[in-house]
């Protein structure tokens, strides 16, 4: 059986500058939930856009259901749902409207067309609310609406551009749970990407990290979790005396890194190398005031592989430059 | 196709309803040049002037306001398309536009709604304009239309060809430049560069005979003209013109039909996946 989503070698140069995309190949299996995360400006949105023919790859390609995306796009766009970052729908419409519009435009009767609008506003609760213009929603029902417009065909295929940004815990655990449900029931296959890592790691079969338009990492969460080589001890002790060299002898301690009093060990167990620490540094006349030992999550993943907390913190990104750099060459372009 | 078509046309057509207002403002313009602009040009007035020469300079109407009275339609039908252009932009904008790309609805759907629902404002303007006129030569002090030839079901015929071929031949430009263009200022610029010269190269606002020969060989083949010529012959009668009024309209068909195809080609091309 072909897998739903096939990804070879998809680049993609916006104006011929900015390498936004810069090579990535995966496969996404049936019934699959994949994620795909990465800082602001990685090239996720990119990556959903080449893949749901959105937008034509500069080179590589995708394969949707066994149909090539760049031969067929239209009938890619059939089989499969996309809820979009931004909002797309129309505020001057009811929810109600919006759905109806939808299933029309895949082709869907009139009369089936009400039916299913009618079944997913009560799914996706915006029930009183139907009657009213989109605009006037709050953030979580025009999410819930988005998803609403993006099943209104059936499709087996789904792809959620940051489904859950600005939701209330309730609310994206409302959302994921939804999603759970279709999986079960429709044997769907979903493509996320999301900044939300926990949800990541709850929901998602398999995770991709991408990174400056590369994928630099793939797995399931524990293998991700795993290749962080296993737990993290922080000690800290009562004196000034620096004990790294003590704590890097103890047997099963992988690295040390001190700043002041306090010590991070990343070792394959923490239960096996508390102890041995806490009387290694004791014989080295050094006592221990506090230890923590901390399972790694997938933030921690995220960071050792992309390397920093924001992007913020460290100015423009390389893309960021690169494209500033783009714009003021065509506002020249432009005047010349 | 027919289903994303009609699901597309119901989108425009309600969106029209949530926004009476809009359609009010664009009435404000055609109201103040007829109750104004076109009263003031009393030509029979001018002393000197011939009731003869009068006839010639107005082709046959027997004022100004009466001939600048079938000009207004064509003038009506190139500004109510100025706002359908626009719209394909704001939907850009407010990422309505994305959703539709992300339905495999056909390009033709996709434009062939919005030309639909989008001649209905200016198409229905022409008529309101054609009524209103009608009325002012009913109303004491004011000047109105006065049709002085019998139009037959022929006549009424063509000029609602006229009317809708004008309509519909406007709004494929100004869609046309909305699916290409992504800015309102740019959009907004593009259009009034197209429409004012077309406007002010035809013979829908000045009379005929003072416009200078150059003028009248440009404007001879002008849409806007023919669609007007379509309504003033079958209003004031033929003496002053060349040809019957059917000539006028199949120039105006082919002057639609060329643009229609202009916007295929370049409507499918932006609706493609972007590069
Ligand atoms: N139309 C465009 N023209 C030029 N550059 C673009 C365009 N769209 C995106 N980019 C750039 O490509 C890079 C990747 O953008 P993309 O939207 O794919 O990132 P993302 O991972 O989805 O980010 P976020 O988490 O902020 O949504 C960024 O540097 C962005 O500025
Ligand atoms: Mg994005």
């Amino acid at each position: 059986m072909t897998d739903p989503i096939v990804a070879e070698g998809l680049v993609k140069t916006y104006g011929g500058k900015v390498q936004a995309v810069k090579g990535v190949s995966f496969e996404v299996h049936t019934g699959e939930a994949y994620g795909f995360i990465g800082p602001n400006g990685a090239g996720k949105t990119t990556t959903v856009s080449m893949l749901s023919a959105g937008l034509r790859p500069t080179s590589g390609r995708a394969v949707i259901d066994g149909v090539e995306v760049a031969a067929n796009p239209e009938e890619v766009k059939r089989r499969i749902g996309v809820v979009f970052q931004e909002s797309t729908a129309d505020g001057d419409l009811t929810g109600r409207e919006n759905l109806e519009i939808a299933a029309g435009l895949y082709g869907i009767s009139r009369r089936e067309g009400k039916e299913r609008a009618s079944a997913l506003l009560e799914r996706m609760q915006i029930g009183d609310a139907s009657e009213r213009m989109a605009k006037t929603y709050s953030g979580g029902m025009r999410r819930r609406l988005e998803l609403g417009v993006g099943l209104i065909h059936r499709p087996k295929i789904l792809f959620l551009d940051e489904p859950t940004l600005g939701l209330d815990p309730q609310g994206r655990a409302g959302f994921w749970q939804f999603i759970q449900q279709l999986r079960k029931e429709e044997g769907l296959t979903v493509f996320v990407t999301t900044h939300y890592l926990d949800e990541a790691d709850q929901y998602c079969d398999r995770i991709a990290i991408i990174d400056h338009g590369t994928i630099v990492a793939t797995g399931t969460p524990t293998e991700l979790k795993d290749k962080l080589g296993g737990d993290v001890v922080t000690l800290k002790t009562s004196t000034a005396q620096d004990v790294s060299e003590t704590l890097r002898q103890v047997p099963g301690v992988l690295t040390v890194q001190r700043q002041d009093s306090s010590y991070r060990l990343k070792c394959s167990s923490g239960e096996v190398v508390v102890p041995l620490a806490v009387e290694a540094c004791s014989k080295a006349g050094s006592l221990i005031s506090t230890v923590s030992v901390k399972r790694p999550s997938l933030d921690e993943v995220f960071l050792e592989f992309t390397g920093r907390e924001f992007r913020e913190d460290e100015g423009p990104s390389a893309t960021d430059k690169a494209i500033l750099g783009a714009r003021l060459q065509s506002m020249r372009g432009g005047r010349r | 196709m027919l289903r994303e078509f009609s699901a597309l046309t119901r989108r425009e057509l309600l969106r029209l309803t949530r926004n009476p207002q809009s359609v009010f403002v664009g009435l404000l313009t055609p109201i103040l040049y007829l109750l104004l602009f076109g009263q003031g040009f009393n030509l029979g007035s001018l002393s000197g002037s011939s009731a003869a020469g009068l006839q010639y300079a107005l082709l046959g109407a027997p004022n100004y306001f009466s001939y600048f009275a079938a000009g207004m339609v064509g003038f009506v039908s190139v500004t109510a398309s100025l706002f359908v252009g626009a719209n394909v932009i704001f939907d850009k904008f407010f990422g309505i536009f994305k959703r539709t790309r992300g339905t495999p609805a056909p390009s033709a759907a996709v434009f062939g709604s919005r030309l639909i629902a989008g001649s209905v404002q200016p198409i229905g303007f022409a008529f309101l304009v054609l009524v209103l006129a009608i009325l002012f030569a009913h109303i004491g002090g004011l000047s109105g239309l006065d049709v002085t030839a019998s139009v037959g079901v022929v006549g009424a015929v063509e000029i609602l060809l006229a009317i809708v071929l004008i309509a519909f031949m406007f709004v494929t430009l100004a869609l046309t430049l909305g699916f290409l263009i992504d800015t309102p200022q740019t959009y907004f610029a593009a259009v009034n560069a197209l429409n004012l010269p077309t406007l002010f190269t035809s013979d829908a606002l000045y009379p005929w005979g003072t416009m200078p020969h150059w003028l009248q060989d440009i404007a001879t083949y002008n849409p806007i003209t023919l669609a007007v010529s379509v309504l003033r012959e079958n209003m004031f009668g033929d003496s002053l013109y060349t040809y019957p009024p059917e000539v006028y309209l199949a120039g105006l068909a082919a002057w639609a039909a060329g643009m229609g195809i202009v916007a295929i080609i370049l409507v499918r091309r932006a609706l493609r996946p972007s590069n």
